[in-house]
């Protein structure tokens, strides 16, 4: 299994959190939270919320139609949604069929217990009203967030 | 056959019994529900103060300016959703205040944690514990009681370690305060983590005095929490918070020898023992 970036959007349409690995052989390599990726975050969270739209339009009406994987030639992006409007997107090689219980792993044992049970970390990252149409910049950036993520997924990078 | 079982049973093993059934028959809570509620004690106390001193500035003000206020805040309260300042930024807000509100919010912390610790010894008393036993308790065996019990009933742990020196000196070590779980700021902000967070080690402060209190050393006792460095072999996982607390409890147990008791004083550092909880 490859994985080549971890991405969290909250219900604003913000990224709070951004994790790309840039080499395969150095597991430390790439960039966290960073501003040049800004962009690509804005074309992921497009990419998704398009695609999220038509399965729920051809979905049946009873049952809910959740997008999980989306594969291209190169790679496939997975996606955890949450009832509280969080989206955590995990993409990895085209082989890899599904991470799903790594996605749980990453909500259950790292989010909610570094983010949404610590005191000190906000849990709505737009603080302000303008921040809430997609305008946000807050990152997450606590500590044992940052330090568990990279304990979890690092060794998964070049496996 | 039933019968003849309990007869084998010795009192002791009755009495055993009886709590375990006891304790089965209790309602549970939410583990997660409880400690966001012990977290959530330090945005209240910060909330209660603000309000407070925000009271005392209108009372200046025009008594007609006051009403048209009340009556816009009526309308804004109408609306649905949470209208309040959300926790962290309260947390923050203490960070920045100066010496004299820390000190009201430590001392509110204080409080709450005295009531806790008062209340919460009357419900072990109450469980009817085959183990303890309240009579003829002296001080270090109500002190081996709060780090067992107390501590096992209001933070799910033991506390790891009491060292006494006989004469009324305890340090109580907790290299895992549960109260502090998972409470980080960012990157390389440690120092300031910990100044904030030091009202938090007023809770256990507050318990300690109040059981104190319940067992009959009302007065003279002071409690004082530090942040200590953790042992290497007691290190946790990724959540548990990078510094262990000792609490240093003081109870004077001869206030009117006082006088006289103080010629030992050196001795309380050289005499100290330590005792596995």
């Amino acid at each position: 299994m490859a994985i080549y970036s971890f991405w969290i959007f909250d219900r604003h349409c913000n990224c709070i959190f951004d994790r790309e690995w840039t080499l395969k052989a150095k597991q430390s390599s790439g960039v966290v939270n960073s501003k040049q990726n800004e962009d690509t975050a804005k074309l992921l969270f497009g990419m998704i919320f398009s695609l999220k739209s038509i399965c729920r339009k051809l979905g049946n009406e009873d049952v809910s139609n959740e997008i999980r994987t989306i594969a291209t030639g190169k790679y496939r992006v997975h996606v955890l949604t949450t009832a509280s409007g969080l989206w955590l997107v995990l993409l990895t090689d085209v082989q890899q069929k599904n991470v799903s219980e790594v996605l749980h792993h990453l909500y259950g044992e790292i989010y909610v217990p570094s983010v949404a049970e610590n005191w000190l970390s906000p849990i709505d990252f737009a603080e302000k009203e303008e921040e809430k149409m997609g305008q946000g910049f807050r990152k997450i950036q606590n500590r044992y967030f940052l330090r568990a993520v990279e304990q979890y997924l690092s060794p998964m990078v070049s496996r | 056959m039933a019968t003849t079982e309990t007869k084998d049973l010795s009192e002791h093993q009755r009495l055993q019994l009886q709590f375990q059934l006891f304790q089965e028959s209790l309602p549970k809570v939410n583990d997660v529900v409880y400690r966001m509620l012990l977290k959530e004690m330090l945005p209240l106390a910060i909330a209660v103060d603000k309000s407070l001193s925000d009271d005392e500035k209108e009372d200046e003000n025009d008594k007609t300016e006051q009403e048209h206020r009340a009556a816009e805040e009526k309308l804004a309260n109408l609306s649905i959703g949470y209208k309040g300042t959300p926790s962290h930024v309260l947390i923050k807000e203490y960070a920045d205040s100066d010496e004299e509100r820390r000190l009201r919010i430590r001392t509110k912390m204080m409080k709450m944690g005295y009531q806790i610790g008062n209340q919460v010894s009357e419900l072990l008393i109450f469980s009817n514990n085959p183990n303890l036993n309240f009579r003829d308790m002296d001080l270090l065996s109500v002190m081996k009681f709060i780090c067992r019990d107390v501590w096992k009933q209001l933070f799910g742990k033991q506390i790891d370690n009491l060292k006494t020196n006989h004469r009324g000196t305890f340090y109580l070590f907790d290299y895992d305060l549960k109260l502090l779980e998972g409470m980080a700021l960012n990157e390389d902000a440690l120092e300031k983590e910990l100044s904030v967070l030091e009202p938090y080690l007023d809770i256990p402060c507050g318990i300690l005095q109040g059981v104190l209190a319940s067992l009959g050393y009302e007065n003279n006792v002071s409690c004082q929490a530090t942040f200590v460095d953790v042992p290497e072999s007691k290190a946790g996982g990724f959540r548990s918070f990078p510094k262990g607390v000792s609490f240093n409890v003081l109870v004077n147990v001869n206030p009117t020898a006082g006088g006289e008791k103080t010629v030992d004083a050196g001795a309380k550092g050289a005499g100290a023992q330590s005792f596995p909880v």
